[in-house]
């Protein structure tokens, strides 16, 4: 490689719909060639082995085989956020390619798209505001009412950065906090934010108000909330997912998933 | 009155979209006569004697000196909430009739209300929501991102039992908590949540984030957030309005959200509620109008009756009342 010529970088497109933001251009273009996958496949073989990186944004570039063997002197796939169900880790490794996320800059923001879910679910934000924009609209019944979050009990399935992040905030809602997770948690930790460990989740299932589903999306939690975990919840319970859509069984119930979306700039 | 007979409790209708609910009725019964306003009006000096006490349930009934006057036996009147600009507290002092209001009951739901409606505008919920039950696709993930809570500064505007609550939730949140208020807060309290007194109301909107109102209404409160205030707060900052819709110039505020003055507004409270069908809030889109959802939760209204009631029993008793509100 040439002295001072900057590494280049796979991305799979600049703006549009789902693009790497344009306002990160600055920061990234100081520190790599940036190539997007139009301009790789305009030129693959000149490209293919200068590439040393992909940054995978909203899971694109998909990475395959294919794509793994044009590129020879690929060194690491940095992939934007913490979920990495979209990658195969196994591929990769075979390819000797290191793999990273982001789980630190997520979970405070992914956190608060939890709980601010959980509360205008409960006390019917969304429908509230249609009825106070609503040309249709003359009074406000007084018996149009939502439910309590304050006091209430929150189930928190999968209790990593992000879980425990929603467990910090409830507690200041005076919720009881109830949580599963393949491991119990340090007795500090659990005591800190008040966290009762359920090793069963029908436990945790029976005795929500509100359950947050905050696990990674994995062959074990594919569709771990089915028909059955939700017979086994209240009537009046609440289901708030932020993990992967596919974690709950679209059939059987209503999908409330969300992305985070919460822009700073970025600190290196 | 007849040994066994229960007090007579005065309220302004039961069900309907106004009224009493429904669900608070066998427990109000156990204790009271229950009377409506309707019923008094057909036979109002016979049922005007027997009234000892008033249920107030959204603002009604009016209390005026023609009411006051119908009922000489009247010894306690008690509200839903604690807002009590609707009243004439000296009026009714007069006549010596205790007032009562509800603090313990309605706080906690009060604060979560106003934190649901910070976090909607941040995360620009409703907007999103929208997006995403819409039959079309056609939108940019860049140009849907909220604002970033953690680390924020948020004014709190009035730091009572409900302002103090509010500070509790924010601090879980990792913002920083600054407030105005009538009167400072002990030290303790202050280092509990983390916040910082701000004796000038300016110091605080131009360093907020997020200016959060949570006053009573009095004269002085009447439009404290006018033009000059608005300009004060960052063009990036959130007005969220929980306390009573004539404590903000909402003129001024259409203005100031029109022109970018500031970022946006969530409404739990507006003048008149709901708003005229054509006013200018209702078109904006940076703004969360929310029907005064305060209380409006199964647990608290409940609790407000629980409340009154005992506030109620405790003056027919000449007990000393647990939520007496004094004329100031």
């Amino acid at each position: 490689m040439e002295s001072q010529e900057l590494p280049y970088v796979l991305v799979d497109c600049i703006g549009g719909r789902l693009g790497v933001y344009e306002d990160h251009l600055g920061f990234l273009k100081k520190r790599f060639h940036l190539i997007t996958m139009k301009e790789y496949l305009e030129n693959k073989t000149f490209l293919s082995k200068k590439i040393r990186a992909i940054y995978v944004w909203y899971h694109k570039p998909a990475i395959n085989e294919e794509l793994l063997q044009s590129l020879n002197n690929l060194k690491v796939v940095a992939s934007a956020g913490v979920g990495i169900d979209h990658l195969d880790l196994k591929l990769l490794s075979s390819y000797g390619v290191k793999v990273s996320n982001t789980p630190f800059v997520v979970s405070t923001d992914t956190a608060d798209m939890g709980m601010a879910l959980m509360l205008a679910s409960s006390r019917r934000l969304v429908e509230g505001h249609e009825m106070a924009v609503s040309p249709d609209t003359e009074y406000f019944p007084v018996d149009w009412l939502g439910a309590e979050v304050s006091g209430a009990t929150l189930g928190i399935v999968g209790m990593g950065k992000i879980g425990y992040k929603v467990a910090e905030r409830a507690k200041a809602f005076e919720m009881k906090i109830l949580y599963h997770n393949r491991n119990q948690r340090k007795k500090e930790e659990e005591s800190a934010v008040g966290a009762i460990y359920c090793k069963k989740i029908d436990d945790l299932l029976q005795q929500s108000d509100f359950v947050l589903l905050a696990a990674t999306l994995t062959p074990q939690t594919h569709k771990l909330i089915g028909k059955r975990e939700l017979e086994l919840m209240k009537p009046t319970a609440t289901l708030i997912n932020i993990s992967r859509g596919k974690v709950q069984n679209k059939q059987n119930c209503i999908k409330v998933w969300w992305h985070d979306k919460s822009w700073e700039n970025l600190q290196l | 009155m007849e040994e066994g007979e229960l007090p007579w409790l005065l309220v302004n209708e039961v069900g309907g979209i106004r009224g009493i609910l429904h669900s608070h009725v066998p427990f109000l019964k156990k204790h009271f006569h229950l009377i409506t306003m309707k019923e008094f009006l057909e036979n109002r000096k016979d049922v005007g004697k027997m009234v000892q006490a008033i249920y107030l349930w959204w603002h009604k009934p009016v209390i005026d000196k023609e009411l006051l006057q119908s009922l000489p036996n009247l010894k306690v009147i008690a509200n839903s909430g604690v807002g009590m600009d609707h009243l004439d507290l000296k009026l009714i002092a007069s006549f010596g009739v205790k007032m009562a209001n509800a603090p313990r009951a309605v706080s906690s739901t009060t604060a979560d209300t106003g934190m649901a409606l910070l976090l909607a505008s941040a995360r620009r919920l409703v907007e999103v929501h929208n997006i995403s039950i819409s039959p079309s696709m056609d939108y940019c993930e860049a140009d849907i991102l909220g604002v970033k809570v953690a680390g924020a500064t948020l004014g709190i505007i009035g730091m009572g039992r409900i302002g103090y609550k509010i500070a509790v939730r924010a601090k879980a949140f990792e913002m920083n908590i600054l407030y105005h208020n009538r009167t400072r807060r002990k030290v303790h309290e202050e280092q509990a949540v983390g916040a910082t007194y701000c004796k000038k109301i300016d110091s605080l909107l131009q360093q907020a984030d997020f200016v959060m109102l949570v006053v009573s209404l009095t004269p002085q409160t009447h439009k404290l957030i006018g033009k000059r205030e608005l300009e004060l707060m960052k063009p990036t900052a959130t007005l969220i309005n929980i306390s009573r819709g004539a404590v903000v110039d909402q003129e001024a505020l259409v203005a100031a959200l029109q022109t970018g003055v500031i970022r946006a507004a969530a409404l739990d409270v507006t003048s008149p509620e709901p708003l005229p069908r054509d006013h200018a809030l209702l078109k904006l889109k940076n703004v969360i109008i929310t029907p005064h959802l305060g209380i409006k939760t199964d647990k608290a209204t409940y609790m407000i009756t629980e409340e009154a009631v005992e506030n109620i029993l405790a003056a027919l008793n000449g007990l000393p009342l647990p939520s007496e509100v004094l004329p100031s």
